[in-house]
């Protein structure tokens, strides 16, 4: 069984409970590395893996046979300095999994998405060490953290003062707010498959005769096809509406991220393979410029009625 | 004062994506290739840096784009010398396929290295594989200041340091302030990429573009491509479909719509 090293920090951050329970799939004898900013400092890249790496550098000597398995939640910020954590043990690395599992033979397999979550590929490590980001949200529940828990306190290493790699200047908003996405009750999201700055109307005509607010994919915010405040995924909002409507969105793991928690979820995608459809109650697999605008007809013929 | 950007050559966001025969990769015989979307933001946003230095009367740096691949990245590599590029460089070698972000991060961090370059940029998260690794990987064996999903890059040449915002969780950013040498993995959304004119395309035919191989690069064979990777691909699959969704029959857009209606009235969502 390998030694695990789940990287936790004080505040039971995002991905936690991920982490933990990819160290459970593994066997569950787990370490904890406990990050704290008191102790160690402002976060930088370098310092994290510096300190990091002489912790777990140190316990290596104890069986040279087994495997070392170092996990981390795949946040803005670990997943900034994991690579590098990698790079110096020598270790293998591999990027956000959503799946770990260990062989009767001891061999260790993760699996990750790739090609923007439309595929999933089965990894096997080729070094004694691995380093592996955990995708938030992709473990399922919380469940009990493995135990007994060893923890041990990372320190700052000694010789990382001189090190300026950063100042931290400031912080600020991404975007204006405006846009009440978070407590909205239905919204329709415009994906990139509408296909251009003209024909975000679709979706907004739609979101209109479901008095629906307007949500976007983040290419469509990042083509100036719609406002910052509207995106929705784990860099946008993450909403919960009673009613989530999906156009031209292939559902990438970050805008599931910001959505999969929407009690109905409805795509509309002309691409049957598209990842959207593993979360959607409803699907519908045509040219989302025919059925929108008749949902559109539809929806406001029945309110006349009404 | 030079500027090396990392593009990667992918398949085209678009494109109908088969599993190979072998099971472990992506069927690459029809596939239509294009840059990364994130690097084409990084390679625009080294043409603005470089414009903003000769509008305030400042030498312009001088621009490189890195890429390894096989021979079709060539075409990756003069799109870019089009959009205003300067020379490339192409790391190109039977023993650097199959690499990982460890392997490939090996190689161009030699390549860029030999370059001594004052800034890299690279993208954020290739399309394909989004490791989201290889620009830290490069960072950590070239010992530089590093910050990943890089949204705003203000460079001042004259105290050689930056000052740039970097995306966090949740809608928020954080401004910093790094010293160059650096290197900055730039996330989507930080510009709107120009296409290449006509011009451009004509003068990128007579731009240098130069071909390296392991031994140019003063790379162990054995610790880059396949042979240096950390991990191996065993399989690849489709995510399982629909977890017990209802599927609607799309052929009629008006029956589609109906139907849907009314499950929604049934679910009381309307
Ligand atoms: C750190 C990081 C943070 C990110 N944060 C976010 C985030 O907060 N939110 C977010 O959304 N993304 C985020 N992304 C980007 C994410 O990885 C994907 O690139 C993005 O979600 C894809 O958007 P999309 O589904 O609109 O576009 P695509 O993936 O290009 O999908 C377009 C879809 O439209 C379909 N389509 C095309 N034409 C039609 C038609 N006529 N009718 C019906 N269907 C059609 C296609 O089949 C395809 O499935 C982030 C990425 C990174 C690296
Ligand atoms: N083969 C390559 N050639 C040049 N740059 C690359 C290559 N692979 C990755 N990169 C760079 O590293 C970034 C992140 O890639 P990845 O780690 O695969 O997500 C890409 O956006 C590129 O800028």
């Amino acid at each position: 069984m390998p030694a695990v090293w789940l990287v936790e920090d004080t505040r039971g951050g995002p991905g936690t409970q991920e982490v933990r329970a990819c160290g459970r799939a593994l066997g569950g004898n787990c370490r904890v590395a406990l990050l704290e900013e008191e102790r160690l400092g402002p976060y930088a890249p370098g310092l994290y893996a510096e300190a990091l790496h002489a912790l777990i550098a140190q316990g290596d000597g104890e069986d040279p046979e087994r495997p070392i398995v170092v996990l981390l939640p795949h946040t803005y910020q670990s997943a900034e300095y994991a690579p590098r954590l990698a790079v110096r043990l020598g270790a293998a690395y591999i990027a956000s999994v959503s799946g770990a599992s260990l062989d009767d033979d001891g061999g260790l397999r993760f699996r990750r998405s790739i090609f923007q979550a439309r595929l999933r590929a089965d990894v096997r490590p080729k070094k004694r060490t691995v380093v592996a980001t955990v995708q938030v949200g992709a473990f399922g529940g919380a469940g009990p953290a493995p135990s007994p828990h060893d923890v041990f306190e990372v320190g700052r290493p000694a010789d990382i003062e001189e090190h300026q790699e950063r100042e931290i200047l400031g912080r600020e908003a991404a975007s204006g707010g405006g846009v009440d996405l978070a407590s909205a009750e239905r919204i329709v999201t415009a994906g990139r498959g509408v296909g251009g700055p003209d024909e975000v109307s679709v979706a907004a005509d739609l979101a209109a005769a479901l008095d629906a607010e307007l949500g976007a994919s983040r290419p469509v915010v990042d083509n100036g096809w719609l406002p910052r405040e509207h995106q929705v995924g784990s860099s946008g909002h993450i909403v919960t509406p009673n009613l989530y409507v999906a156009l031209g969105v292939s559902g990438s793991i970050q805008h599931l991220m910001g959505m999969s928690g929407s009690r109905i979820i409805v795509a509309i995608n002309k691409d049957p393979e598209a990842p959207i459809f593993s979360v959607a109650h409803y699907g519908i697999v045509a040219d989302l410029h025919d059925v929108a605008p008749a949902l559109t007809r539809l929806l406001k013929a029945r309110r006349q009625s009404a | 004062m030079r500027i090396g950007v990392c593009i990667k050559q992918v398949p085209d966001t678009d494109s109908h994506l088969r599993i190979a025969d072998s099971g472990r990769g992506v069927d690459d015989s029809n596939l239509n290739w294009v840059i990364s979307s994130c690097d084409l933001c990084a390679l625009e946003e080294a043409l603005l840096l470089a414009e903003a230095e000769v509008a305030r009367g400042a030498e312009r740096p001088e621009l490189v784009v890195f890429s390894l691949g096989p021979a079709r990245v060539e075409e990756a590599l003069r799109k870019a010398l089009a959009l205003g590029v300067d020379r490339a460089l192409h790391l190109v070698d039977e023993a650097l396929q199959g690499g990982d972000a460890i392997a490939d991060g090996r190689a161009l961090a030699a390549a860029l290295a030999g370059e001594r370059c004052d800034l890299v940029l690279t993208g954020a998260q290739s399309d394909d594989l989004g490791q989201a690794a290889t620009p830290a990987v490069i960072a950590a064996i070239l010992s530089c200041p590093y910050a990943w999903l890089v949204m705003a890059v203000e460079l001042d040449s004259r105290s050689k340091s930056l000052r740039i915002v970097r995306e966090l969780e949740g809608g928020m950013n954080e401004v910093l302030g790094l010293e160059l040498p650096a290197l900055l993995a730039i996330q989507a959304g930080i510009n709107r990429p120009r296409f290449a004119s006509l011009r451009g395309t004509l003068q990128a035919r007579k731009k240098p573009l130069r071909r390296e191989d392991c031994s140019g690069l003063g790379v162990d064979p054995g610790l880059v491509g396949a042979a240096g990777a950390g991990i191996e691909i065993e399989a690849v699959s489709l995510p399982p479909a629909g977890a017990g969704g209802v599927v609607i029959d799309g052929a009629s857009a008006e029956a589609a719509a109906g139907e849907l209606i009314a499950h929604l009235e049934r679910e009381a969502v309307l």
